[in-house]
């Protein structure tokens, strides 16, 4: 690996990892547990792994965005998280600032491509 | 699925021990839900190898319950600013003062130059200590910090009375790296030492060139100096010539404005030879008398007051040398880093 590669792969890891939580958040508002949680994240196109995953879940519920129970489903006990309530207010705040990001970032891009024409 | 067992066994060796029995209980429910749905895809168990990929992309079981370990910091970035200006205060002061002991407290309190570098050799190991210290400090700190925030207050770091009138002033590059020397500066500088030399050349036939009218003393007095001197005289010549040669050389390759720090440092290191053939000077003897048989009574006693003094005299030149060779040093390392540092931004 290169050190450019080194650097891309740093800074790919870098922006992944806050996106990786407003994403779980925002699929966490149906209840899953960590498999089905993965999965469906996978489904949208947001493969996590199942080691980045399932601490982070345990890091969102120590902070108080999520709430877990254990519970029976087809005959295994399974640890279920949904969204608390103070995990929607933050998930909300996120959203805006995501949004914010992305815009000013659309912008800046269309600027530059208006610049090169 | 002994092997999941084996697995999930491993990862629990290295987890919190209040959380394993939850956290792997977690972690076998979601991984057999995983191994179920691969095998329905299949249509049938996994094999062993199919296993062994599966284990392999959840990771090595150290790392996966790392992630399970909160972000753990010997000293966090709060603090870590403070950590560096205490420790290169501690050591640039444990150094200046290992410095001090070395050449001026050992020579006054220990005869020989061997208990002068007994003391230089342990400075590493002074200075090794003072930043282990600090950092269990600093690292102790921060424990305390992150475990039991409610016991420790808040730590502003360096952040808190900071004002930008506090700022130092803008260093200017022509005090630091001092005036070039002119191309007629250099060449005064070669004829004056050719005149030196020539001047230190003929003191041993003519020694009123050094001692003026106090050679008559020397020829009338008992005493005479000690063959250490010859030594002594053969390495300043020596590094007359040394020096005389190496502003040539600046001179002829145009580098005279600035000699290089390199040049400087080795010459003072050179320079400390014929101190220290002084101070390793055999019975430390710098003075004899002429006719022993005879003068010892008398002049006996003050002979060995006379080597004392001059031996004194010499340790004392010597830990003047040291320092300010060690200064020296510590400031070429300091401008080469910064040189490099920015020529790389």
């Amino acid at each position: 690996m290169t050190v450019a590669d080194t650097n891309f792969e740093n800074l790919r890891l870098e922006l992944r990892r806050g996106c990786l939580t407003l994403a779980v958040l925002a699929q966490l508002k149906r209840e899953h547990y960590g498999y089905t949680l993965r999965k469906e994240l996978a489904e949208r196109g947001l493969e996590i792994d199942e080691s980045t995953l399932y601490p982070l879940l345990r890091r969102l519920e120590t902070q108080g965005l999520l709430v877990s129970q254990w519970r029976e489903e087809d005959k295994r006990n399974k640890r279920f998280y949904r969204l608390s309530s103070e995990g929607e207010q933050i998930l909300a705040r996120l959203l805006d600032e995501w949004n914010t990001i992305n815009t000013s970032v659309s912008r800046i891009l269309e600027a530059q491509n208006a610049e090169t024409k | 699925m002994e092997l999941l067992d084996r697995y999930l066994q491993a990862v629990r060796k290295y987890l919190p021990l209040r959380r394993q029995d939850d956290i792997i209980a977690e972690l076998r429910a979601n991984m057999e839900s995983q191994i179920e749905d691969r095998e329905s895809e299949l249509d049938r168990p996994l094999t062993q190898g199919e296993f062994d990929d599966f284990l392999r992309k959840m990771g090595h079981p150290m790392l996966v319950a790392s992630r399970y370990q909160a972000q753990q910091y010997l000293i966090g970035p709060t603090m870590f600013p403070m950590y560096l200006w205490v420790l290169r205060i501690a050591l640039l002061w444990a150094f200046i003062i290992c410095m001090i002991v070395a050449a001026v407290v050992t020579p006054l309190t220990q005869p020989g130059a061997q208990a002068i570098f007994d003391a230089l050799f342990r400075t590493p190991g002074i200075l090794l200590q003072t930043a282990a210290w600090i950092t269990l400090v600093f690292a102790a700190f921060e424990f305390a910090r992150t475990r039991y925030p409610n016991i420790c207050p808040p730590i502003e770091g360096v952040n808190k009375s900071w004002s930008p009138s506090t700022l130092p002033p803008l260093e200017k590059d022509t005090l630091r790296k001092g005036k070039p020397r002119s191309f007629v500066q250099a060449v005064a500088e070669i004829i004056f030492s050719v005149l030196f030399l020539g001047w230190v050349l003929l003191i041993p036939h003519y020694p009123f060139l050094l001692l003026g009218p106090g050679v008559v003393f020397l020829k009338t007095s008992p005493y005479e100096l000690a063959s250490v001197w010859w030594t002594f005289f053969g390495w300043i010549v020596a590094l007359g010539i040394m020096q005389i040669v190496a502003k040539c050389i600046d001179l002829a390759r145009g580098t005279w404005e600035r000699p290089s720090h390199i040049q400087q440092i080795v010459f003072k290191i050179v320079g400390l030879i014929p101190v220290l053939v002084l101070l390793a000077a055999p019975g430390h003897i710098y003075v004899l008398l002429k006719n022993p048989a005879v003068d010892q009574a008398q002049f006996g006693k003050n002979l060995a007051q006379v080597n004392d003094a001059i031996h004194l005299g010499f340790s004392v030149i010597c830990a003047i040398v040291v320092l300010q060779l060690a200064f020296d040093i510590g400031k070429w390392v300091l401008e080469t880093y910064r040189s490099r540092e920015a020529s790389r931004s």
